[in-house]
């Protein structure tokens, strides 16, 4: 069996040589064994400690006997030793794989796994504490760098993740604010910092070389005093602020005497330093991220001493790029965004607008209304000068806020007066140019104000922009349409002013339109009471009554008319007609009408002739619209009546209670080419107590009913009504036949024949 | 919804008309710290046993950094609990780092609580001039990483191979389930929140029975600590326990009972 002995001494019984091999000392096996052995008392004093474990910890056996255990602890240790080990061995009875250090004579540290079991008695009281130590330098640092690498991808995914749930976030985003709000959430987790904010750069809007203006769009958590301090500083050195990437600023005594404002905003918010993030897109520089970071006191404690700098690792810095860029890029499609919403929303107010201006009737009330209208949609302050015959007048100033109506009260009552040339509403007037005043400071108000209360309540209306719009049509300037926007709104925009300018475009049109109607009106009134007939003359043997009704709306002249006149010789000539249209020159015809028709009974014409001679002459006297008429004479002694009808309703005969229509015969219009036969003439009596109603087509004619019914209703209610006395029946008539609201005109003629 | 008692994982037994005792543990564990000391109250005291949020059986959902920034958080939680209760002349017994939260839990809601039983208490652990708390930032920095150390694979494997009385399956559950374990971000959050407090100011408005319980030989609270909280807190009890350590209801629960029981019957 030589050669093949596992102990390699030949000659002898391996199997008895293995066997006093493992004839150990158990002394022996437990001083030299390749761990440390301790055994303790509950408290941690240490009975035994085995060769080994003073070995390792170059302490002498009864130098260790006697001392706790965890006083041979690192602090750290020992501390963990008091909160963990010891309870969990109380507890349990044992402990296994405890990692600790144990400090060696020299101070060097040996780290070890320890695993105890307690020995206790049979009420459960602990006896003694044995304990076993493995060194474990190599396992442990592994460890120690496994749990590094952990951290490191930990932290590396928590980022990931910041910039997955910014993405999604941002996605999500429909307007400036939410975009703000999600970047400032995000940033301000992403760093722990004590507060975060989102300033943009204003739209650019002013004048060349105008510094470019900040906006905070978000805060949280920074003092309000510290964001302006910041803004002061930034200045016009914003572009190269923007341009040096993320940055972060330290409170340092440099920062105090360079940036003193700066400074004590940070210390306000106690804060230790601040981080700025440029947030851009493909290149444009629109605002920045600034993170607020706090020394100790800020929500997670720090280990750092006091006052040392919190300056943010690469990995972070790599983070917050990313950040600015994805909000730039939110913020772009955000504005876009807000921008069509926008425009959709000026196009909603344009159509109302107009809508509005439309179904317009009456001008103060119309004007008032849309005032209202754009201080609800475009602008916060809306004023409205009217140029008229009495010069300036300004018939609405109107503020969006309700509680404020009263400064808007007192900007009304300051017209525009001469002295205030340089005024935006009186340039865009003097001008026919809109005036589009970008910045309202102070001393501007001052210089277009009226006087000293005047400037204040201006002051008070906290002004940002004001834009003037001149009303003008056909070429004449007929007022200023002038819109104010407040600080809370912000500036106008180039839009704004678009849709102020379609918006004065289409009020002066409204206002022309107006001016125009005004005039009409005026005219036909004044012409109206010229050409109407004067009342009947008292006529002997005849009891007359008439009555002119104009149209309830529309220009309210028409060119109904009828006429009496007393012949000489007795006989009475009767006129009733109606001339096409409701406007001035239907009322203008009938004016001329009456007078030639008078003119021409000097030849006492039968009713048949006197339309055949309108009819001959109407285009040489240059009448304009066509005429229905019905021409008629009667002597009163006999009673004798002949009419003529030129396209003309049938005058109505009330005889002994009895009611018809008199069958005349109809010729054609008057203006209408005259037809190859003269009209027919009727004939007859008027007999004594008999009442004769002439009328125009007003009487019986309703949008809701037609002509037949109408004049059905005529005769019921002729019939019906009991009197004869011409006043009576032309009430009864009308009250009966007509309401209140009439589209066209009525001319009523009602003549009895006393008895 | 989670309700205050399911967040806290609160347990009450006891005499229901009983003086309510509420035991708050500290750093490092959770309410099975107390499993030596509460039985005995149970007897003639209504016992409230809890989880502060973020250890034990506490629900883990409920742990917002922001809020147990500060110990003030946790405070308002037991002041919650003991609303949620109807609690009133509450004996609160909190050890280690909870003797300050109930401090603050006492100035909160002063009219729930009867007595303050603060068991090796420390107001500040890092050295300040001339205050010796016992600990400096470096050490604070030493025990992050014993934690770190031995939270390494915390989630699978921490609980099994912790516990050790495997013959035990009853005990073995509860260990498995929830003895001591803790989320290792949370615990370094606890660890630093707990050890770079300093709540000194609050000790001199204090206007309760105060009974302040010192071990011998305590590392995490030294004696002179004690001494400090005693002289610093009007008319508090000093009780000096021949227990050492720094958990005297786990090494030395009769003689722990009998201070307490002594100070409340005082």
């Amino acid at each position: 069996m030589s050669g093949t002995d596992p102990v390699g001494n030949p000659g002898q019984d391996p199997r008895a040589q293995l066997g006093r091999l493992l004839e150990e000392d158990p002394a022996d096996l437990y001083e030299n064994a390749p761990m440390g052995y301790l055994s303790t008392l509950p408290d941690g004093r240490i009975v035994k400690a085995n060769r080994t474990f003073c070995a390792w910890t170059g302490r002498a056996a009864d130098e260790l006997i006697g001392t706790r255990f965890q006083d041979l602890l690192s602090v750290g240790g020992r501390a963990f030793h008091e909160t963990h080990l010891a309870p969990l061995l109380r507890m349990q009875g044992a402990v296994r794989e405890i990692a600790l250090d144990v400090v060696r004579v020299d101070g060097s540290l040996l780290p070890c796994l320890v695993n105890a079991v307690e020995l206790r008695d049979d009420a459960g009281a602990p006896l003694l504490v044995r304990a076993t130590l493995f060194e474990a330098t190599a396992r442990r640092r592994y460890e120690r760098e496994l749990l590094a690498a952990q951290r490191l991808a930990e932290q590396s995914e928590a980022r990931s993740r910041v910039v997955q749930a910014v993405v999604s976030d941002l996605a999500a985003a429909r307007t400036v604010a939410d975009v703000a709000g999600v970047i400032v959430e995000h940033g301000r987790a992403a760093l722990r910092a004590g507060g975060a904010a989102l300033v943009l750069v204003e739209e650019p809007g002013g004048a060349p070389g105008d510094v470019p203006r900040l906006r905070t769009a978000r805060s949280d958590g920074l003092p309000d005093e510290l964001l302006h301090a910041l803004q002061e500083a930034a200045g016009e050195r914003l572009a190269l602020e923007l341009a040096e990437g993320v940055r972060t600023v330290e409170l340092d005594d440099r920062m105090r005497s360079s940036q003193p404002a700066v400074a004590e905003g940070m210390a306000r918010g106690g804060l230790s330093a601040l981080v700025v993030v440029p947030v851009s897109a493909d290149g444009r520089r629109l605002g920045a991220l600034v993170l607020g970071l706090q020394g100790e006191s800020g929500g997670l404690i720090s280990l750092a001493e006091p006052g040392t700098s919190r300056a943010p690792e690469p990995a972070d810095v790599d983070l917050l790029w990313t950040l600015g860029r994805q909000a730039g890029q939110a913020l772009e499609r955000a504005r876009l965004h807000e921008e069509t919403a926008r425009q959709a929303e000026r196009a909603a107010f344009l159509l109302e607008a107009a809508r509005l201006l439309a179904g317009a009737a009456d001008l103060p009330e119309t004007v008032d209304r849309l005032a209202a209208l754009v201080v609800e949609r475009l602008a916060d302050l809306c004023v409205i000068d009217l140029v008229t015959e009495e010069g300036m007048t300004r018939p609405v100033a109107r503020h969006r806020d309700p509680g404020l109506q009263h400064l808007a009260d007192e900007v009304r009552r300051r017209h525009l007066t001469a002295g205030r040339e340089s005024h935006p509403s009186v340039r865009a007037l003097r001008e026919g140019r809109t005036q589009w005043v970008r910045h309202v400071p102070a001393e501007y108000l001052t210089s277009i104000t009226a006087d000293a209360q005047h400037a204040t309540v201006a002051q008070t209306l906290d002004l940002a922009g004001i834009v003037a719009v001149p009303l003008v049509a056909d070429g004449r300037r007929l007022g200023v349409l002038t819109i104010c926007a407040d600080r809370r709104r912000g500036a106008f925009t180039e839009a704004d002013v678009e849709v102020a300018e379609q918006l004065g475009l289409q009020v002066a049109l409204l206002v022309a339109k107006a001016q125009r109607y005004e005039l009409d009106v005026r005219t036909s009134h004044t012409l109206q009471a010229n050409l109407l007939p004067p009342e009947p003359p008292e006529l002997l043997g005849l009891s007359t009554a008439v009555r002119y009704l104009a149209a309830t709306y529309g220009v309210e002249v028409g060119g109904d008319f009828y006429d009496v006149v007393q012949l000489p010789g007795g006989e009475v000539a009767l006129a009733v007609g109606d001339v096409v249209g409701h406007d001035i020159t239907a009322a203008a015809t009938m004016g001329q009408l009456t007078s030639v028709s008078r003119a021409l009974l000097v030849d006492r014409p039968t009713p048949s002739a006197m339309i055949e001679r309108l009819q001959a002459g109407w285009s040489l006297m240059g009448m304009q619209r066509m005429a229905t008429a019905l021409f008629a004479t009667l002597d009163p002694a006999d009673g004798r009546l002949r009419i003529a009808s030129a396209g003309h309703l049938p005058p109505l005969l009330l005889s002994e209670g009895r009611a018809e229509f008199l069958p005349v015969v109809p010729t054609r219009l008057l203006g209408a080419p005259p037809a190859a036969t003269p009209a027919r003439e009727w004939a007859g009596v008027l007999p004594p107590g008999a009442t004769l109603v002439l009328f125009t087509d007003g009487l019986v004619e309703s949008r809701s009913a037609d002509l037949d019914e109408g004049l059905t209703a005529l005769l019921a209610v002729a019939t019906g009504a009991g009197t004869t006395d011409p006043d009576e029946l032309c009430d009864r008539l009308l009250g009966e036949l007509t309401g209140s609201h009439r589209a066209d005109d009525i001319a009523l003629l009602v003549l009895t024949r006393r008895g | 919804m989670v309700t205050v008692l399911e967040r806290n994982c609160v347990r009450v037994s006891g005499v229901p008309d009983g003086r309510p005792v509420v035991f708050v543990h500290g750093f490092g564990c959770d309410q099975a710290m107390w499993r030596f000391v509460a039985p005995d109250f149970e007897v003639d005291h209504r016992v409230v046993l809890l989880d502060l949020v973020g250890a034990g059986n506490s629900d883990l959902s409920a742990y917002d950094p922001e809020k147990y920034a500060s110990l003030r958080g946790y405070a308002d939680d037991i002041v919650e609990v003991c609303r949620e209760l109807g609690l009133s002349d509450v004996v609160l017994v909190g050890h280690s780092v909870s003797a300050m939260i109930g401090v603050l839990a006492w100035q909160q809601a002063p009219e729930l609580f009867g007595a303050l039983v603060m068991v090796g208490p420390n107001p500040r652990y890092i050295d300040d001039g001339d205050y010796v708390g016992g600990f400096s930032r470096t050490d604070i920095a030493g025990l992050l990483d014993a934690l770190d150390a031995n939270h390494l694979g915390w989630s699978r494997q921490m609980a099994p191979v912790i516990m050790g009385n495997q013959d035990d399956p009853a005990l073995a559950a509860e260990l498995t389930n929830s003895f001591c374990r803790t989320d290792p971000d949370i615990a370094r959050q606890f660890a630093r929140v707990t050890f770079l407090s300093d709540n000194r100011a609050d000790l001199p408005g204090i206007s309760v029975p105060v009974l302040v319980l010192q071990c011998s030989d305590d590392v995490i609270a030294p004696e002179v600590v004690g001494r400090y909280v005693h002289e610093s807190i009007p008319g508090s009890v000093f009780t000096h326990l021949a227990a050492t350590g720094h958990v005297p209801h786990l090494s030395a629960p009769e003689e722990t009972t009998a201070a307490i029981r002594s100070f409340l019957a005082g």
